[in-house]
C-alpha cells in the first residue's frame, strides 16, 4: 500500500516511459503522486500507435498508475491546447515562419494550466518525465546530452521552477527503460521514442494546416521560387511547405544544390540560395523569458542553441531591448528558422529564450560600419 | 454491505478514513446473494440450456424459472421477457427492433428525448440512416418532456417513441404514461429506458402503457452484461443477431445461465426492499441536497422542482468546473460523476444538462451524486460538509 510521507505531486503522464518511471521513482521515494493525463486535442483516439496522446497511451498511464497504487486522472484540456498552441502553429506557418509548438505547449500548457490544476488539489509540486535538472532554483539541461530537452522548457514561469520535480533529468534514457524494467512497467519500458508533433500525424503538418486555413491561404497558393538575386526558377504549391534549410520540392539541375533560404509570405516566393547562403552570424529573438534572477547583460558571453540537440556555440549579446535580443555567433550557424526558439545558456544553467525573429548573415558590427 | 466495508476499499484511498461511494448510478456492488445463486452455474450446472440431456435440462429450467421471476417482478408474461446483455443492448433491440418490424407500414419517423441515454439516441440515428425521420421532442427546464408538444411530434406517421422513466443525470421523472397511452393510440410503439426507474419506482406491465421496457442488472446488484427487456404480447421485433432460436429467436446465442439467475434474484431482492429503500434513500438525497444548498446558496440543482427518482443529485456551483471538483472530491475517498466520460476519462459537458438550456459553463460544472446501497447516514454527513468546504475553494481559485 502506498503511504506517502512527502507533500503532494501532480505528475504530468503520457504514458510513455518517461513520465511512467518519473512517477514511480516519486512514489519510491515516498511522494504522494497524483497522476494526470492531459487530453489535448479531439482526434488523439483516431491515432492508436501513437506514442502518446491516444487512447491506448492514456490507458498505458491510468495501468501504470493503478500499478503504482496511485490516482489518475485525465484532464480535457482541448480547449486551451487548441487556442495557445494548435492556433498558433497554424498562425507562424501562415506567416512563413517553422513553428516550435512543444515550447507553447511547455510555456502555456503543462507548466501553467496544469500548475493551476494542481493548486486545484493541493498539490505543491508538479513532475513531468522531461529530460532536465533542477538545481537551486535554476534549470540546467539533462544529464543525457543526447535527450536533454531544456531546448523545449526555456518559456516556462520561473516561480514555477521552485515547485517542479524532474526525476528522470539525472538520468541517461537507457537508465531510464532498465528502470521501468526493474519497476515491472514492462509495458511502457519499450515504447518507441515520441520525437513528433503530438498532434501531427506522420509528421504531416500540411493536412492540418488545409485543414485550418482557408482554401485560398496565401501560406498554401502557388507563387514563385526565386534565387536570392531574384531571378525565378520555378514554382511551388504553398510557401507553407517549406522550412529554411530544406531542399525536398525545389527544382534541380543546378550548378550547386538549392536550399530554402528564406520566405517572403508577402509576395508569397520561396527564396533559394546555395549552402553559404544559410549560414548566419547573428540570430534574433522576441519574447524573451529568463529562468535566471541576473540575466546577461549587453556584451557578456553566453552559449546559444538554435535547435534540439545542435551543439552549444559561444555567443555575445550585442542588443537586448527588453523585450528583443540579439547575439552574435562565434561561429555562423546554418539553417536559422524564425519561429524556431533560442535558448541561451551558461554551461548547464538555463539562462532563457525566445522565439528567433530573424539571422543575419553578416556580424552586426559589420553591418553597423558598412 | 456499506462503504465501511473493506471489500470496497480501493487500494490507494485504502488509507483515508473512509471511502465514499456516490456513483450508484453508474453501477451497484453484485449483492453477495446474488453472487451466491450464480455459483452453481459455474460448476457443476454448466450445462447448455438448449441441450436435451440432464445437464440440459436443469439449466434451461433454471432459465425458465428466471424468466418467470423477472416476468413477476415486472407484472408480465414469462414469454414477454427477453433477456439481454444490459441496457444498452435493450436499447438497440428495442429501437432497431421497432423501426426494422414496422417500417414496411409506412411509418417513418422515429421520436425520442434529447435527454435519452447514448443508447437510444445512438440507436435513433442509425434509424435515420435507415431512412427514419429523426424527431426530438421537447424537455423543459427541470428535464423533463414537454408533453403537449411531444403529442404532437409522436403521431400516426411514427413507427417507434422511446422516452426514459427515470433520467440517469438528474433523476426527473417523465410522465411514462401520459406518453405511452398518446403513442400507443396513434399506432406507434411506445418503449421506455427503464433501467434508472426500476427498484426506485413502481413499475407494472399491467396497468402501465408501454409496449417496451428495458432494464440493466448491474444496476440494482447484479453483474454488467445482463439486463432484461419485456415485449408486450402482440408487439414483434427484428431482432438484432441472427442464428438460434434462443428466447423465441429474439435473442439467438447460448444462455447466459447464471446472468439470467443473477437478474431475478436481484430483482426480487429490490423489489422486496424498494418501498422503504427508496424512503431511505429520498431522506439521504434530500439531506444532501439541503446541505449543499445551504452552505453555497446559488448551487444549480438540475431538476429540482419536478418528480423526481430518490437517488439522483445533479448540481453545478457556478464558477466551478467539475473536472477540478471531482478530482478534488476522489482525492479525499468521495466518488461521484461529472458530464459523460468519453472512452479516455476526460470529461466533457453533458448533452443532457445542456438540453436543459443552462449555459455551457454551468453544463461544465455538473456533478452527478447517486445514492445506493452502500450509503450511509455518515457518509451523507461527511460529503455535506466536505462537498461545499471543496467546491468553494475551487470557486476561489478559479476567480483568483
Amino acid at each position: 500500500m502506498h503511504r506517502p510521507t512527502k507533500p503532494r505531486v501532480l505528475v504530468a503522464m503520457s504514458g510513455g516511459v518517461d513520465s511512467s518511471v518519473a512517477a514511480a521513482l516519486l512514489v519510491r521515494e515516498g511522494w504522494d503522486v497524483v497522476g494526470v493525463t492531459m487530453k489535448l486535442f479531439e482526434d488523439g483516439h483516431a491515432l492508436p500507435d501513437r506514442p502518446c496522446c491516444s487512447l491506448d497511451s492514456t490507458s498505458d498511464a491510468r495501468r501504470v498508475c493503478e500499478k503504482l497504487g496511485v490516482p489518475h486522472y485525465v484532464l480535457n484540456m482541448v480547449d486551451h491546447f487548441g487556442r495557445d498552441v494548435i492556433r498558433d502553429f497554424v498562425a507562424e506557418y501562415a506567416r512563413g515562419r517553422t513553428p516550435i509548438p512543444c515550447v507553447r505547449c511547455n510555456t502555456f500548457t503543462k507548466f501553467s494550466d496544469l500548475v493551476a490544476k494542481a493548486d486545484g488539489i493541493d498539490a505543491e509540486f508538479v513532475a513531468t518525465g522531461h529530460y532536465a535538472r533542477v538545481v537551486d532554483g535554476e534549470l540546467h539541461r539533462g544529464a543525457d546530452d543526447n535527450k536533454d530537452q531544456t531546448y523545449f522548457l526555456w518559456g516556462i514561469d520561473r516561480s514555477v521552477l521552485r515547485r517542479l520535480l524532474l526525476p528522470v533529468g539525472t538520468m541517461t534514457k537507457v537508465q531510464t527503460r532498465a528502470i521501468a524494467r526493474d519497476l515491472g512497467l514492462p509495458r511502457v519500458a519499450d515504447k518507441p521514442e515520441s520525437q513528433e508533433i503530438c498532434f501531427v500525424p506522420d509528421g504531416d503538418y500540411v493536412t492540418i494546416l488545409r485543414r485550418e486555413l482557408p482554401a485560398d491561404a496565401p501560406a498554401l497558393s502557388r507563387g514563385a521560387i526565386v534565387t536570392v538575386d531574384g531571378t525565378v526558377v520555378g514554382e511551388h504549391d504553398g510557401f507553407a511547405q517549406f522550412t529554411i534549410g530544406q531542399r525536398r520540392g525545389l527544382p534541380g539541375g543546378h550548378a550547386e544544390p538549392l536550399f530554402v533560404v528564406a520566405l517572403r509570405p508577402e509576395t508569397r516566393e520561396v527564396v533559394v540560395g546555395p549552402r553559404e547562403a544559410l549560414l548566419g552570424h547573428s540570430v534574433a529573438a522576441r519574447e524573451v523569458n529568463w529562468l535566471v534572477g541576473e540575466p546577461p547583460r549587453v556584451g557578456d558571453t553566453v552559449q546559444v542553441r538554435v535547435r534540439h540537440r545542435a551543439p552549444l556555440v559561444e555567443a555575445r549579446v550585442v542588443r537586448f531591448d527588453g523585450g528583443e535580443i540579439e547575439l552574435a555567433l562565434a561561429a555562423p550557424i546554418s539553417a536559422i528558422a524564425p519561429g524556431q526558439s533560442l535558448v541561451l545558456y551558461d554551461g548547464e544553467r538555463v539562462l532563457g529564450g525566445g522565439f528567433i525573429e530573424a539571422a543575419r548573415s553578416i556580424e552586426p558590427q559589420h553591418a553597423a560600419r558598412s | 454491505m456499506r462503504s465501511g466495508d473493506p471489500r470496497f476499499r480501493v487500494g490507494y484511498i485504502s488509507h483515508m478514513a473512509s471511502p465514499i461511494y456516490l456513483d450508484h448510478a453508474a453501477s451497484t456492488p453484485v449483492r453477495p446473494e446474488v453472487l451466491e445463486a450464480m455459483l452453481p452455474y459455474y460448476s457443476v450446472r454448466f450445462g447448455n440450456a438448449s441441450s436435451t440431456h440432464r445437464w440440459g435440462r436443469e439449466t434451461r429450467t433454471a432459465v425458465d424459472e428466471a424468466r418467470e421471476r423477472v416476468a413477476a417482478c415486472l407484472g408480465a408474461h414469462p414469454d414477454e421477457i427477453c433477456f439481454t446483455s444490459g441496457g444498452t443492448e435493450g436499447d438497440n433491440l428495442a429501437v432497431l427492433g421497432a423501426w426494422r418490424a414496422t417500417r414496411a407500414s409506412g411509418r417513418r419517423a422515429v421520436a425520442a428525448s434529447p435527454i435519452e441515454h447514448k443508447a437510444v439516441l445512438g440507436a435513433m440515428h442509425e434509424c435515420a440512416k435507415e431512412g427514419a425521420e429523426e424527431r426530438v421532442l421537447a424537455v423543459d427546464a427541470t428535464g423533463t418532456v414537454d408533453l403537449a408538444a411531444a403529442r404532437e411530434r409522436i403521431g400516426t406517421d411514427t413507427a417507434v417513441a422511446s422516452v426514459m422513466w427515470v433520467s440517469n443525470e438528474i433523476g426527473t421523472i417523465q410522465p411514462i404514461a401520459e406518453l405511452g397511452e398518446h403513442a400507443r393510440s396513434v399506432g406507434a410503439i411506445f418503449h421506455t429506458d427503464a433501467v434508472q426507474a426500476f427498484g426506485k419506482i413502481g413499475i407494472d406491465t399491467r396497468t402501465h402503457p408501454y409496449d417496451l421496457l428495458t432494464v440493466s442488472g448491474h444496476k440494482f446488484g447484479a453483474p454488467k452484461g445482463v439486463g432484461a427487456t419485456f415485449i408486450r404480447r402482440g408487439v414483434t421485433l427484428e431482432p438484432l443477431f441472427y442464428g438460434g432460436s434462443q428466447d423465441r429467436g429474439r435473442r439467438p446465442g447460448t444462455e447466459n445461465v447464471a446472468f439470467t439467475v443473477a437478474l431475478a434474484t436481484a430483482m426480487e431482492l429490490t423489489l422486496a426492499e424498494h418501498e422503504r429503500e427508496g424512503a431511505r434513500l429520498k431522506a439521504l438525497r434530500d439531506r444532501l441536497e439541503r446541505a449543499i444548498v445551504a452552505a453555497i446558496p446559488d448551487t444549480v440543482v438540475f431538476g429540482r422542482g419536478a418528480a423526481r427518482a430518490p437517488h439522483i443529485l445533479n448540481v453545478a456551483v457556478p464558477g466551478v468546473d467539475s473536472e477540478s471538483l471531482l478530482m478534488a472530491l476522489d482525492l479525499q475517498g468521495v466518488a461521484c460523476s461529472g458530464g459523460s466520460a468519453c472512452q479516455s476519462g476526460s470529461i466533457t459537458p453533458s448533452y443532457v444538462i445542456l438540453a436543459l438550456g443552462v449555459g455551457h459553463e454551468i453544463a461544465a460544472g455538473a456533478i452527478r451524486m447517486s445514492v445506493g446501497a452502500l450509503s450511509t447516514d455518515a457518509d451523507i454527513d461527511r460529503v455535506a460538509t466536505l462537498f461545499p468546504q471543496l467546491a468553494l475553494k475551487a470557486r476561489e481559485l478559479a476567480s483568483a
